[in-house]
């Protein structure tokens, strides 16, 4: 189970919701009802879109260029370098264009747990000129049960691939190397025979010699073409007006034994067609036989077979996997090209050239609970109000204003009841650490160093009063703020209670997340070296603002002690049929409504028989009174 | 050596680390702390399994180095790789970086572990785990095994299952955490 509070923020580089609200839109969304339009404002983390768009602040970076925050789906990766994990040597890219992109070295895993095995000498006592194995430290697999040993504890790649190699290519690779008679080499069926049948001969070929076939295929194919990529050389010309005339033979370096080159190469290359997958099963009753004898423990589990390429039943044909590679990657803006991520090349470094992290350019949110001993995160109870501190740190050297907005009722079957009882407040500069310690020890009656009161009203840090309308806590380059919430009713499982009828309960229903909206608006000096601002001599400030939508997972409803599940279901299904609400209405402009306390909150909803919307008037007029 | 708190839980050097009373350090002599390091109650560092040398050859005094910043949890247990090399049983010292996070009960013998590594449970013999590694928890990693940085590894045998982004750095920093003892 994921462990609460969690909290992710919204890309907008998903499509369904609107990039960034602008401050006209938001205030727009008060009054108006339930329209696509303004689901469209609310960001909905129920929804299966919403998935794929909401990721931790740390994986998020952020383009300076687009001021927009960038996740993995909206950036490009650049390859920097490819390295092999275990040796941790760079491979040069045309290592891996040739060799594939595995290590090439002594690294390989172990087949049956993906431990790396160590080559280690068969016989420990015996001192050198022994055979080597190849053993896994963890399972103790060595590649002596498949019998393969090596003559020397270098190089092991190309003893095994030797090894390995079956008897019957040998001959034919080892001519295939020469060019001479190509047709022969890589062909010797239609050298022979006047009329070859392709596909006879193709049942015969394992998977193997297929592959060696074609690979030299195309090594004459490119050896014809000469060195030249473009296709200028005399051979690739040659070629090409070969392909053409029957009449002009091909240039003696190419494959012209006869007239008519190009026809034959094409149906000397195999067909595409997918190998292995589908292994022909004449003989099952000799497959039945061995896995009789080998047992459980002689055949392979699904994993292990999946990552060989040659898909084996049993242990007996496991090979040691050499070890993928990994790559170092430059991470590059989709929109605007602009890079965000280069880490240095070297493979061992983990220093970046460039680093735009979203972390350095947008308010963090940190969520706690207020008691945290009262109730468990895992537990929420229903019809409880619970409160909630939310701490905003600001990264940026300028201060920041803050405006969070949430719906009064989360989107999803079971609405969730929040309230920020201060969402609109300012977050200090992240100066240095000293000039903190300067401002406190300095003047008294002056506020601290950037932090100054919002709209006239003086800051009161440390007061932790729940008092509507104020901060909660305050420190150099962060503020704390109450979050209230009210988890609804779940009816219990199993009963028919449900006023949809169709749809069950899930653990998502059970999940509190709260969608908050986070305005940024702040003044920063401007970058740009205008030579206007350079003549004016003064600094020129700029605004800017920000917008995300961040999800706050805050725990999981629990069970609610004393009531019985009709009475709650008979709540829930007023609240279903009640007229819709205004969903989107942020709760920041409701900031005059009293705090409900938890009591009050309760006992609002306690009177059940009245709709929901009759409850919240209620609790409006209780706190009135109070 | 205290200067301050003297009943406290912890002992508090002259470089800022903070051993816990309840620890057990074996081999005091050939232990490296960085500064700013914290180690829990109940905890083991085996500074005695040093290099067993031969008669005439210059021997290293270091069995153990740690970094600054690091974190050992409760019963964690820092203990030098050994293994015969040529008959002769034999400890090698064992390195490790800045920003370490070793989780309650693990028992850590690798050869070398960089900066920014949290480790969660075990970690198995002369492994060498590059900066910027996190190691989920319950994890056994074999012996000889490199991790490469930005790795996140989890299973028995731990294998790579996921990278770390590029933030790893500021995630994995233990500053905070050596404030708040």
């Amino acid at each position: 189970m994921a462990p609460f509070p969690t909290i992710h923020i919204s890309c907008p580089c998903n499509d369904s919701i609107s990039i960034a609200p602008s401050k006209s839109s938001a205030s727009r969304k008060a009054p108006e009802h339930d329209d696509p339009e303004e689901s469209d404002m609310t960001f909905d983390p129920g929804s299966a879109r919403s998935n794929f768009s909401l990721f931790p602040l740390e994986n998020l970076l952020y383009c300076e260029d687009c001021n927009q925050i960038r996740c993995p789906r909206c950036v490009h990766d650049e390859i920097v370098c490819y390295f092999c994990p275990n040796c941790l040597f760079e491979v040069p890219s045309s290592t891996v264009k040739t060799e594939g992109n595995r290590c090439t070295r002594n690294c390989f895993s172990c087949p049956i747990c993906f431990a790396s095995l160590s080559v280690t000498a068969a016989d420990e006592s015996s001192t050198s000129t022994s055979p080597y194995i190849l053993l896994c430290p963890h399972c103790f697999w060595s590649s002596a049960e498949i019998g393969i040993s090596f003559e020397k504890p270098t190089s092991i790649t190309a003893q095994l691939a030797a090894k390995l190699k079956l008897p019957s290519l040998q001959p034919s690779s080892s001519s295939a190397s020469s060019f001479s008679t190509p047709t022969e080499s890589y062909f010797p069926a239609s050298a022979s025979s006047t009329t070859p049948t392709i596909a006879s001969v193709e049942t015969t070929l394992t998977p193997e010699e297929m592959y060696a076939r074609l690979k030299t295929h195309y090594a004459t194919q490119r050896a014809g073409s000469g060195t030249d990529e473009f296709g200028t050389s005399p051979g690739a010309l040659s070629r090409l007006m070969g392909l053409y005339s029957s009449t002009l033979s091909g240039s003696k370096r190419t494959f012209g034994t006869s007239l008519g080159v190009g026809k034959q190469t094409a149906k000397q290359k195999p067909d595409w067609h997918e190998y292995e997958h589908v292994q022909p099963t004449h003989d099952e009753s000799t497959l039945i036989n061995k896995m009789r004898t080998v047992g459980f423990t002689g055949t392979t589990s699904s994993q292990q077979r999946i990552i060989q390429p040659h898909h084996p039943l049993f242990t007996s044909q496991l090979r040691p996997l050499a070890a993928l590679l990994r790559t170092k990657r430059s991470k590059r803006c989709r929109a605007c090209r602009h890079i965000l991520v280069k880490p240095e090349s070297k493979v061992t470094t983990t220093r970046f050239r460039i680093k735009l992290v979203a972390m350095n350019y947008i308010p963090a949110l940190t969520i706690s609970l207020l008691d945290p001993t009262s109730v468990s995160y895992h537990s929420l109870t229903p019809l409880n109000t619970h409160q909630f501190l939310l701490t905003v740190t600001n990264p940026l050297f300028d201060p920041i204003n803050v405006t969070l907005a949430t719906p009064q009722r989360t989107p999803g079957r079971f609405p969730t009841e929040v309230t920020i009882l201060c969402p609109d407040f300012e977050v200090g500069a992240n100066t240095d650490v000293w000039d903190e310690a300067l401002a406190s020890a300095g003047a008294t009656s002056g506020a601290p160093t950037g932090v100054q009161g919002s709209q006239g009203k003086s800051r009161r840090t440390g007061k932790k009063t729940g008092n509507t309308g104020t901060v909660w806590d305050a420190g150099r380059n962060w503020t704390t703020v109450v979050i209230e919430i009210v988890p609804p009713l779940i009816p219990v499982e199993g009963g028919d209670s449900d006023a949809e009828g169709e749809k069950k309960i899930t653990e998502l229903d059970r999940i509190v997340q709260i969608p908050v909206c986070v305005r940024v608006e702040y003044e920063t000096e401007l970058e740009r070296e205008d030579s206007l601002s350079a003549l004016s001599g003064r600094e020129q400030k700029e605004k800017r603002e920000h917008t995300y939508w961040s999800v706050l997972g805050l725990g999981r409803i629990g069970k609610f002690g004393g009531v019985k599940s009709s009475e709650g279901s008979d709540t829930l299904g007023s609240m279903d049929s009640m007229p819709t609400r205004p969903m989107g209405r942020p709760s920041s402009y409701s900031v005059n409504k009293p705090s409900a306390g938890p009591g009050l909150g309760v006992d609002a909803f306690g009177a059940s028989g009245m709709g929901a919307a009759a409850a919240v008037a209620a609790a409006v007029r209780g706190g009135r009174k109070a | 050596m205290p200067p301050k708190q003297i009943k406290g839980e912890y002992i508090e050097t002259d470089t800022g680390n903070k051993v816990s009373r309840k620890s057990v350090i074996l081999g005091s002599q050939n232990i490296i702390l960085g500064g700013k390091t914290i180690i829990q109650a109940d905890c083991t560092i085996r500074g005695d399994l040093r290099r067993t040398v031969a008669p005439g050859q210059q021997s290293g005094n270091v069995a153990i180095a740690v970094g600054r910043y690091c974190f050992l949890s409760r019963s964690s247990v820092l203990r030098p790789p050994g293994k015969t090399h040529r008959g002769l049983y034999s400890y090698y010292p064992m390195k490790i970086g800045d920003h370490v996070f070793v989780g309650e009960g693990t028992v850590v013998e690798a050869a070398l572990i960089g900066s920014y590594v949290h480790i969660g449970k075990d970690c198995g013999k002369f492994t060498i785990i590059k900066d910027c590694v996190r190691i989920e928890e319950g994890t056994v990693i074999a012996p000889n095994t490199v991790i490469p940085s930005f790795s996140v590894v989890a299973g028995r045998p731990g294998v790579v299952v996921d990278e770390l982004p590029e933030t790893a750095v500021e995630g994995l920093e233990l500053k905070n955490i050596y404030r708040t003892i």
